[in-house]
């Protein structure tokens, strides 16, 4: 911008017309209606405590199913055998040079095969459940270092290495502890009942239920774990996996960590990230974004329409006063921009008293008492672009609430506002 | 010059009415009810346009000017009192008359020097700061006399400013007017209903169904 003297002098007379409607402000908030102040903070507070915190229970939810997918699930990285192949080969070798590398915390292999598991709870053949579930095997060393399995047994116990005739299931399979999936499952088989499984190669075992856990991730609930040995055993190989699962340190992106590896020597097996791997989750988290814009969208709406009301409610009330005001030579873009600032103003206290109760109580108690969703316990995340959105947007929304009435009253014609 | 309001039966406010008032000129505004009188008012005050003619003050002629160039001219030299005070309620006595010196850019200090000297003016300089509210009626009015000529206007125009007033604060807020034209040689334009405020004026203009009746030269 260049500047001249009449652009200076112009800059002059805006910071004093600015000064103008800031006085006119000022008196209007202190010596205004209480109650009405009270209430329209009350409001755009509501609305504003509206819009982050269903923006945070949806980032909580999306979070939370991330967190379960890389905790419970697959970790962060899974290697998968090469296309048509059906297992890594030297598969303990891979494991120990990928466990060198920077950043990888841990990593494990799982063998899985698909079986037909049969659960008859009388064992008299009257109430026989059966159903097919793809097996997987785990050793159980290395399992503690890459999920978090062990830490969700809501009955029995957690898989050891020498177990060769126990296994551990997921509630989806087992039935009961509120599975999303009661009808498809073996409906209420409990620690220490037997089951039956026939694997895909013909082989058939007996196990007993060493132990049920509960992720509240339906992905993760719906396996079947037995130890590595066992599986080797039916399998009749050795030194090889399904899948190896690596878990890392975050400290950079999983992208970045697929291409050391593919440095290192695995060029040709499938590497993946746990994103891949969360199938509906992935489409759910896109429902959420798109319910989030709605519902931002809507609680802008409703905080604009309430900003708005209000101040075409004043400057209804203030027709007569606005005409006098331009009488006595006031400009037109004073009472405009008084009334702007006004409505910034409703907007700002309401996002500073939404965002305290959001800080000082809603987070607080949804971290005390978390809501129970099908994907986990979930808490309010904060994401700073979406606080960021939320209070600029509420801003502007309401500025342009507060400009169209005044805007459309100043524009009347002096007489005509004085005496209508 | 001459008003006509559109609608479906236009109806003609003024009628070629052409008057001059002198600097430092108290006139009055007389007429019947409906006669035109507070439509000539708000075309002298610039508040609004005619149909036809021109309004020169003080050498500029207001026809030429813009909406914007309007208001500042208002701002700038024409005082306005109207009938119902027009005070901002949420300001104190001082911060109305303050307005229109922050309207032009002055320093606080000064702005608000110059509007207690006008309230002491006035005779309400103990009232300064009074929420306007906790006024009477006359006192009132004086601070919006006050308000229109802190701004060192040229004319100071007053739409029946006593209308609501009882006699005895009528009678002040005409003896201020008086005592502004007297010793500050303040123009005045006044409509009023009152013949007695006759002995106020120096000149009454009157009005009878948009035209000027009669002029009349008031012995004071």
């Amino acid at each position: 911008m260049k500047f001249t003297p009449g652009t200076r002098f112009k800059l002059a007379d805006l910071a004093n017309d600015l000064r103008v409607a800031f006085f006119l402000v000022f008196k209007a908030i202190t010596r205004g209606n209480k109650y009405t102040l009270v209430l329209t903070i009350l409001v755009t507070t509501l609305a504003f405590i509206n819009i982050i915190f269903t923006s945070s229970i949806m980032n909580g939810a999306i979070s939370k199913a991330y967190q379960q997918a890389q905790e419970n699930y697959v970790s962060n990285i899974v290697i998968l055998p090469v296309v048509d192949d059906k297992y890594v080969n030297q598969v303990q070798q891979l494991k120990t040079k990928i466990n060198t590398l920077p950043g990888v915390v841990s990593s494990s292999s799982r063998y899985a095969q698909s079986g037909m598991i049969r659960y008859d709870p009388g064992k008299d053949n009257l109430d026989v459940r059966e159903k097919a579930w793809n097996i997987k095997s785990m050793n159980p060393t290395e399992e503690v270092k890459v999920t978090s399995l062990q830490n969700f047994m809501v009955s029995g116990r957690y898989l050891e290495e020498g177990d060769r005739d126990q296994l551990i299931m997921g509630k989806e399979i087992s039935g009961g502890y509120g599975a999303s999936f009661q009808i498809s499952s073996l409906k209420g088989a409990r620690v220490g009942d037997e089951v039956t499984v026939a694997y895909g190669n013909g082989v058939q075992r007996d196990y007993k239920i060493k132990g049920i856990y509960n992720t509240y991730f339906p992905l993760a609930d719906l396996s079947v774990f037995v130890t590595e040995k066992e599986m080797e055993s039916v399998l009749g190989i050795h030194n090889r996996a399904s899948e190896v699962l690596i878990k890392t340190d975050g400290s950079v992106p999983e992208r970045v960590y697929i291409d050391r590896l593919r440095m290192m020597g695995i060029e040709k097996e499938q590497i993946n990230v746990w994103m891949d791997f969360i199938g509906y989750i992935s489409g759910l988290t896109q429902t959420f974004d798109i319910i989030k814009g709605i519902v931002t969208t809507i609680g802008l709406l409703v905080a604009g329409i309430t900003i708005f009301i209000v101040i075409f409610i004043a400057t209804i009330n203030r027709r007569r006063q606005i005409g006098i005001l331009k009488a006595i030579g006031m400009k037109e873009r004073i009472i405009v921009m008084s009334y702007i600032f006004q409505a910034a103003f409703y907007a700002s206290l309401g996002i500073i008293a939404g965002e305290i109760i959001i800080q000082a109580f809603l987070i607080p108690y949804f971290i005390q008492y978390p809501l129970p969703m099908p994907i986990g316990m979930v808490s309010l995340v904060l994401v700073r672009q979406d606080m960021i959105f939320g209070i600029v947007s509420m801003i502007l929304v309401s500025m342009v609430s507060g400009f169209i009435p005044s805007w459309m009253v100043t524009r009347q014609n002096i007489i005509k506002a004085i005496w209508g | 010059m001459s008003k006509t309001f559109g609608g479906e039966v236009p109806v003609e406010a003024l009628k070629d009415v052409d008057l001059q008032i002198s600097e430092g000129e108290f006139v009055g505004i007389m007429g019947p009810s409906g006669s035109g009188k507070s439509t000539l008012l708000h075309m002298l005050a610039l508040l609004d346009e005619p149909t036809s003619g021109k309004i020169t003050v003080d050498g500029t002629d207001t026809a030429a000017l813009s909406s914007m160039q309007k208001t500042s001219f208002r701002l700038n030299k024409l005082g306005y009192v109207f009938q119902e005070y027009a005070l901002l309620p949420e300001l104190n006595a001082l911060e109305n008359v303050c307005l229109p010196l922050m309207m032009l850019g002055a320093p606080a200090r000064e702005y608000r020097r110059v509007a207690l000297e006008m309230m002491e003016t006035v005779g309400l300089g103990k009232r300064a700061r009074h929420l306007v509210s906790q006024m009477s009626g006359g006192e009132q009015q004086r601070v919006a006399i006050a308000r229109a000529l802190v701004n060192k206007s040229k004319i100071l125009f007053a739409d029946e400013p006593c209308a609501n007033l009882d006699t005895k604060n009528s009678g002040i807020v005409m003896n201020l007017l008086r005592q502004l034209c007297d010793e500050r040689k303040q123009t005045i334009v006044m409509v009023t209903h009152e013949p007695e405020h006759r002995q106020y004026m120096d000149r009454v203009l009157w009005i009878k169904d948009g035209e000027m009746d009669r002029e009349e030269k008031c012995s004071r």
